[in-house]
Parts: C-alpha cells; sequence; structure tokens
C-alpha cells in the first residue's frame, strides 16, 4: 500500500522547511506530520475501526478538544471536524460501526460524537475525571465502558443517563483496555483488574501486579485465534510487563522487559528511566509499540521476546500512539506529558502527531 | 572450595581453560580477556553481553570471544565464572583434572606436574587435550556425526595459546569447525531436549535487552537475561543457545540467591497458577465464576510475599521469573536499583524520571488551575442538562468540591467567547460557563445569571 509514497512534503506541510535548515529534533525519524496537530499536549489517539474504509484519526488533547482527521493514502492529512469538552480530554474511541466517536474528558463526562451529523452529546457522568472510555460490543449489548478517578468503572447504554452497571475498583483507573470478551483495567497503587464481559461485565480476577511501579498503560493482546489472551503493561519505570490470563507455564510465559531507558551502557551515570506512556498491538502481527516519555517509540516482538526498532529521540516525550486498522499506519504524538513536572512545559511549544508506515518494521522476528 | 556438587575443581575459564585460584579471579580474568570490548575497552559481564554491547553502542557485530581458544569462541553461549559451562565441558574438564592428577602421582615429576596442574596457560599437557577436545566438540553438538576422535587429536595444541601447533592435522580441523558451530543450536536442541522453538523461549524470563547490555550479566539471571539479549539481534538460532544452556541449569542451581528467589517464586505461584491452570487449561478465556474463585484465593497467597524492600523479595513478590532481570538494573551486588513498591527513587544508577508522587502525571497536571477553568463546579447542574433538551445528557449529582478544583475562576469572562466557537451543535453558548460561574464569584455577567435558574432546574435530578 504506497501509504506515504514520495509525499513527505505533503504531511510536513510548512515545517518542511524547518526541519531541513535547523537540526531540530522534533521529528527526527522524518515521519509524516499531520497537519493542524492540537494546541495542547495529545492524550490519545484512535484510529477508525475496519468498518469505516477510510483511515480517519481521532486526536483528544489537554487543550480540550477532540480532534478528527483524514488520513488518505498519500499520506495528506485533512483536518476534518473538532469537538470540544469542558476539561481535557483523556481518552478516545470509536464504536465499532465507526460512526461514532467517545471521547472521556476531565469535566467528568463522556460524550458521545456522531461523525456524520457532528454532533456530540454526553452519555456518560462520573464523579471524578474519566480517564479511560472504551465501546464494547457483545453478542447481547453494546456500551460505552468508563473508567474514572473516582474509582469506578461504569457501563453505559447512550441512550440511558444512568448507567447500566457500576462497579467498584480498588483504587482510581489508571488506564484500560478492552477486547471482548476481556477487559483490564490498571488502577493507582498498582492495581489491575481483569474484567469478563460475557453476559454482562463482571470482574474476572484481580492480578498481582507484576510490575513494582505505578502503572501507566495497557493494552491487551491476542492469540493465532484472535482470542484476547492476555496484556501488555506498563509502568512509569521503563518497563513493561507481558501477562497471559490463562498461560500453560506462568513463571516462564510471562516476563517483563526494560525499555525506554537512556545510557544503557555505562555503568558510571545514573540511567535516566522514563515511564512507557502508551502500548499498542499491531492489529496483524501481534508485535507491539511501546512510546515512552524519553521520546522514543520501539516496536517489540513478544513472542520472540525481543526489540525490533527503536526510534531516535524526539525532542518531546511520546505521549500516545496508535495503529490503523490494518496496521499500515503507525501514529504517535509528541508532546509533554509532565514527566518532569510542571516546570518543563512550555505552552508555546509545538505539539506533533506523526505518522509512520508500520507495515515492514512490525514483522516479527522469525524465532526459531 | 566452592559447591561440591557443581564444580569440585578449582575455577577455570572455559574460553581458554586456564585455572583460577578464586572465582573472583576468574571472572575478572574473563572480563578483561573475553568480555572486553575491543573498540571501547568496556568490560561486559558475559559473551551475549559484549556482542549485544558492539551491537548497539559501536553497530559492529561479534563472530567470537576475544582471546578463546577455537572450539570455545561461542558468543552466544552465556558463561559467568563458572556458571554457564555446558555440562559437558565440565564433565570433560574434570576427566582432565583427573587423568592430570593421576598423571601427577604416578609420574612424580615436580616440574612437569607443577606446570600442569598450576593456573597456567598450557593447562593439561598435550595428552591431556587430547582427552579434553573431543569434550570439546561433543557436547556443543550432541551429533555423532562429526567424529570427533580423529580431530580431537589435532585440536589440542591448536587449543592452547601460545602452543605451537603439534599437529599439522590442525588447520584442515579448523574447517571443520564452522560448520560445527552453526550446528551447535540444533546440536543443543536434543541435548536441550526443551528446546520446541517457541518454548525455547520460556527458560529466558527476564530479559527483553532493550536498554541494558552492560547490566545483562547478573549472577543468577545470566542464562536467562542473556538469553534474551542473545535474541535482541534477532538470529535465529539464539534462541536455542539459552534453552540448551538452562537445560543444563536444573542440574546445577544458578547463583544461591537466585536459587532462593527461583525456588521461593515457583513454591508460591505454581500452588495457585496451578490450580488455575489445570481448571483452565483448555477452558475458554473465562471460566466459571466458581473456578475464577479459585483463581481469586491462588493469587492471594502469593501476595502473602509482600514486596519487600529487598532485591531477592522484589522476585518473589512477583510470580513471574522476570523480576529478577528488573531488579538487576544494576549490578549483581547489592546495589538494588530496584524500588520495591514504593515509588521512584533515585539510586547511584538510575534515575525516574517522573515526579515523586502517588499520582499519576494526568493527575498532577489535571490540578493545574489552567485546566481547571472550564470544568462544571459541583453543586451546577451537569453541563448536559441544558434546556435545549439535549436529552441524552447524563446528570448525576456531582458531589463536594472535585479535588481536582482549587476554585481559580477569573479567566471567566474568557469562557464566553469559547463556547460558541466550541461546542458546535451541542452546548448552548452560555450553559457551559454560567453554571460555573454564579456561586463562586460575584463577578459572573448578567446573562448567565439570568440563565442559570433554567439550566439548573433540569439538572435538579441530582
Amino acid at each position: 500500500m504506497s501509504l506515504f509514497g514520495t509525499s513527505s512534503g505533503f504531511g510536513t506541510g510548512g515545517t518542511g522547511v524547518f526541519g531541513s535548515t535547523t537540526t531540530d529534533s522534533h521529528n527526527p525519524m522524518k515521519d509524516v506530520e499531520v497537519t493542524s496537530p492540537p494546541d495542547d499536549s495529545i492524550s490519545c489517539l484512535a484510529f477508525s475501526p475496519p468498518t469505516m474504509p477510510a483511515n480517519f484519526l481521532i486526536g483528544g488533547s489537554w487543550a480540550n478538544d477532540v480532534r478528527c482527521w483524514e488520513v488518505q493514502d498519500n499520506g495528506q492529512t485533512v483536518p476534518k471536524a473538532q469537538q470540544m469538552h469542558t476539561g481535557p480530554v483523556l481518552d478516545v474511541c470509536w464504536s465499532d460501526d465507526s460512526s461514532k466517536v467517545f471521547t472521556a474528558s476531565c469535566d467528568k463526562t463522556a460524550k458521545m460524537w456522531d461523525l456524520n451529523s457532528n454532533q456530540a452529546m454526553q452519555i456518560a457522568q462520573h464523579d471524578g475525571p474519566i480517564k479511560a472510555i472504551h465501546w464494547i460490543k457483545a453478542p447481547n449489548y453494546s456500551c460505552v465502558m468508563t473508567g474514572s478517578w473516582d474509582k469506578t468503572l461504569k457501563f453505559w447504554d447512550t441512550r440511558s443517563p444512568n448507567p447500566m452497571m457500576s462497579l467498584q475498583m480498588p483504587e482510581r483507573c489508571y488506564c484500560a483496555d478492552v477486547v471482548y470478551p476481556m477487559a483490564v483495567v490498571a488502577t493507582a497503587e498498582r492495581g489491575l483488574i481483569v474484567y469478563q464481559l460475557e453476559n454482562q461485565p463482571s470482574e474476572f480476577r484481580r492480578i498481582d501486579s507484576p510490575l513494582k511501579h505505578q502503572h501507566r498503560c495497557v493494552a491487551i493482546f491476542k492469540d493465532k485465534q484472535n482470542k484476547p489472551t492476555g496484556f501488555a503493561l506498563g509502568s512509569i519505570e521503563g518497563r513493561v510487563a507481558i501477562h497471559y490470563i490463562n498461560p500453560p507455564n506462568p513463571a516462564k510465559d510471562n516476563f517483563t522487559f526494560k525499555c525506554h531507558r537512556s545510557n544503557g551502557t555505562n555503568n558510571s551515570t545514573p540511567q535516566d528511566i522514563y515511564a512507557v506512556n502508551a502500548i499498542a498491538f499491531h492489529p496483524v502481527h501481534g508485535t507491539l509499540a511501546t512510546v515512552g516519555s524519553d521520546g522514543r517509540f520501539s516496536f517489540w516482538d513478544k513472542d520472540a521476546r525481543t526489540k525490533l526498532k527503536t526510534s531516535e529521540q524526539l525532542d518531546q516525550p511520546i505521549t500516545a500512539c496508535c495503529f490503523n486498522h490494518n496496521g499500515n499506519i503507525f501514529a504517535y504524538a509528541s508532546s509533554y506529558d509532565w514527566s518532569k513536572g510542571h516546570e518543563y512545559y512550555n505552552p508555546q511549544k509545538k505539539n506533533y502527531i506523526f505518522l509512520r508506515n508500520a507495515a515492514e518494521e512490525l514483522k516479527p522476528r522469525n524465532k526459531k | 572450595m566452592g559447591r561440591k556438587k557443581k564444580k569440585q575443581m578449582k575455577p577455570w575459564c572455559w574460553y581458554c581453560n586456564r585455572d583460577f585460584d578464586d572465582e573472583k579471579i576468574l571472572i575478572q580474568h574473563q572480563k578483561a580477556k573475553h568480555f572486553k570490548c575491543h573498540i571501547c575497552h568496556k568490560k561486559l559481564y558475559t559473551g551475549p553481553g559484549l556482542a549485544i554491547h558492539c551491537m548497539q553502542v559501536h553497530k559492529e557485530t561479534i563472530d567470537g570471544v576475544p582471546n578463546a581458544i577455537p572450539g570455545r569462541t561461542d558468543i552466544e553461549l552465556e558463561i559467568y565464572g563458572m556458571e554457564g559451562i555446558p555440562e559437558k565441558d565440565m564433565q570433560e574438564r574434570r576427566r582432565v583434572l583427573e587423568q592430570k592428577t593421576q598423571e601427577s602421582q604416578k609420574k612424580k615429576q615436580n616440574q612437569e606436574d607443577s606446570d600442569e596442574e598450576e593456573e597456567d596457560e598450557a593447562g593439561p599437557s598435550f595428552q591431556q587435550p587430547a582427552a579434553q577436545t573431543p569434550a570439546t566438540y561433543m557436547p556443543p553438538m550432541a551429533q555423532p556425526g562429526i567424529p570427533p576422535g580423529p580431530r580431537a587429536q589435532g585440536m589440542p595444541p591448536a587449543n592452547y595459546s601460545g602452543m605451537p601447533p603439534m599437529m599439522p592435522g590442525v588447520p584442515p580441523m579448523m574447517p571443520g569447525m564452522p560448520p560445527v558451530m552453526p550446528g551447535m543450536p540444533p546440536g543443543m536442541m536434543p541435548m536441550g531436549g526443551m528446546m520446541p522453538p517457541g518454548p525455547g523461549m520460556p527458560p529466558m524470563m527476564p530479559g527483553m535487552p532493550p536498554g541494558m547490555p552492560p547490566h545483562v550479566a547478573r549472577p543468577g539471571m545470566p542464562p536467562i537475561a542473556q538469553a534474551a539479549p542473545v535474541t535482541a539481534p534477532g538470529m535465529p538460532a539464539r534462541p536455542a543457545v539459552p534453552a540448551a544452556i538452562t537445560q543444563s541449569t536444573p542440574t546445577k542451581p544458578l547463583f544461591p540467591s537466585a536459587v532462593q528467589m527461583g525456588t521461593g517464586v515457583p513454591s508460591t505461584s505454581p500452588a495457585s497458577t496451578s490450580a488455575d491452570t489445570q481448571s483452565a487449561s483448555s477452558k475458554p478465556l473465562f471460566p466459571s465464576s466458581a473456578q475464577a474463585q479459585q483463581t481469586a484465593s491462588g493469587p492471594s497467597s502469593t501476595t502473602s510475599d509482600p514486596p519487600k524492600a529487598t532485591f531477592p523479595a522484589y522476585t518473589q513478590a512477583t510470580a513471574s521469573p522476570a523480576a529478577p532481570s528488573s531488579s538487576t538494573v544494576a549490578k549483581p551486588p547489592a546495589t538494588v536499583t530496584s524500588k520495591p513498591a514504593t515509588l521512584t527513587t533515585t539510586s547511584a544508577t538510575s534515575k525516574l524520571m517522573h515526579p515523586d508522587e502517588d499520582i499519576s502525571l494526568e493527575e498532577r497536571r489535571a490540578q493545574l488551575p489552567r485546566y481547571q477553568r472550564l470544568i462544571p463546579r459541583p453543586g451546577q447542574a451537569s453541563i448536559a442538562a441544558p434546556p435545549s433538551g439535549a436529552a441524552s445528557g447524563m446528570i448525576t449529582p456531582q458531589q463536594g468540591m472535585p479535588p481536582q478544583q482549587p476554585g481559580i475562576r477569573p479567566p471567566i469572562h474568557s469562557q464566553y467567547g469559547a463556547p460558541p466557537q466550541g461546542m458546535p451543535g451541542y452546548m448552548p453558548p452560555y450553559g457551559q460557563s454560567a453554571p460555573m460561574v454564579p456561586p463562586y464569584q460575584g463577578a459572573p455577567p448578567g446573562p448567565p445569571m439570568g440563565m442559570r435558574p433554567p439550566v439548573m432546574s433540569p439538572g435538579g435530578r441530582y
């Protein structure tokens, strides 16, 4: 698929000049820049599901907005629409039929954005900012799942003001992922809960965290039969745990690996350990990508337990990433994630979303 | 000296067959001679560690271990001191030593004996090598296909640095070696026995190589941790090697501390997980709730190993052996950089780039006033209840002041400009800011005041 071809000019647009004259490292990987990026840090990215033939990218930001771009095959990005919340947007997701986008915000509400009519209406309310939102499509029901800092996980039928179900969590929801029939939520204080969604959502198991630091991101992976079988969990300590739900040999099958660290080879200087901001699995290959506060992204093959690639370092942390439905495009957002506190926040600094051709680089390694 | 079971003999270097008094000295020797980067002179801990270092730092590949005798140059074999030496080589060595001692007893030739027995380069005499070398080749190969006998005879002299090749047969033998090497991994397979490609991985839990080439050589984990970096370059043969190595480890425990950890972990986790796996092995992902409860009790038993603030406990607390590698950010000894259950630490060897707080980055950021401007205050109707009746707004009571809103509302005025632009088709222009303003500031413009009540009432369903 000639996704980007020779069209790097399009994507970079006016900033292409900057990139060439200065040695700025805002795009060291020379990836396609999305036009009209948000004005504040990008918190989440989501590509449209396979039901939509074209690629549409949704990005939520700390500027309270959610933007939609069409990503064309030649790499050109066209801003299409925008919606606002009254607080920073923390998570976005698509409905399975590609007609709606759900957005979750610090304003404690979640909205359903109908792309056809460009209308957004509130569908959820929490007592605290909503950190995670996912669409659940089960054979016998469909709903939106929202996880909030108010320690509840609520499930909403978008037609009703009251939640279909509300589950109490031990702590604030920090991240979640859903691949029917499995949902996993990672909370503060290193909590980790797996839910099963058949019939109706219910808590399946609370898992002792394989990580020793604050959980930051989680992504479910599937087995060869396309069934969810485990998840990858990232923490603030530059480490990702691969955890299977029912492995034949947990001690052997589950493992963690370090990532997003610097100065690895030099023992004399302290090693900088960065948070893993997001994890995304390639929909076809099953390999994963991690992005970190160090401003790099890495591709990994969890079955061969090897690293496939690490990018050059961007000058800002990478805060979000996602793959499009067929795995040809890898989108990642470069913006400040607050990892060094507010002192390092520069509101004037431009935020970027980059698109990269992911068809080749994420092929699994042949393992013996 | 040392553990009986494992090595009754003095520490010796697998790569060059030299003997040493002490394992520490042996390790120093290995680091200086075999695991030293020829480009930057950095000393690594193991062969694979060196390979990875050169690959990652210098973008160079290494074919073999520097200063190693032929036949012992495998860069993929994870050997640290006496750990990781293939069992065959160990046996071979023992045989050789026995022969040596017998010989020395018999001959009573001090000169010769001391030469042979002491940690000299030559090590065993020429005759010994003959016996030894076959073993050198045998273990890796485990394939009778290569007749080691005649070759072995020719090998020995070449094996010792400084020893002039005794037999002209050596050179012809050498070419024989390369085929041997590639053959190793498959050869190791039968030896390893647990080589099925995928499962070959499992023994190497901890290690994704990513940023830790130097740290690879953790005692207790070298075979395992190294195995991961070994696979990093992605060579297909690699997985076989670590698996083979670990295959031999069951018979000889790893470093004692690791053994405790290793045994500690499985002892707790299998108890819980075995229940899971037994009941759920072939089941769908989510077995019945009964089993779920059963499994729920399992994990709770493992949590009885509370993550202590110590290195080993860190390993134990996690059900997977992943912990060892993660905790071994620093060197094997106690420079523990792992932060057990507590947040962020700055140690001599690592620094966590994360504010030292118990909250997430987003929570921290959301507390800032600049991000709270537009968020509706508690006590207001939620935005979702505009009189225009975008009905499906959920209005649930907002309880109390949300912690993230310290109540800064000065820029209210500017907000009025914002909503119209920002609320296509959803928010009534006033609805957003109006609710927030009145109760807290005296300054809300008139219109919102008037508008507020209508907003409030539908929202009355608190």
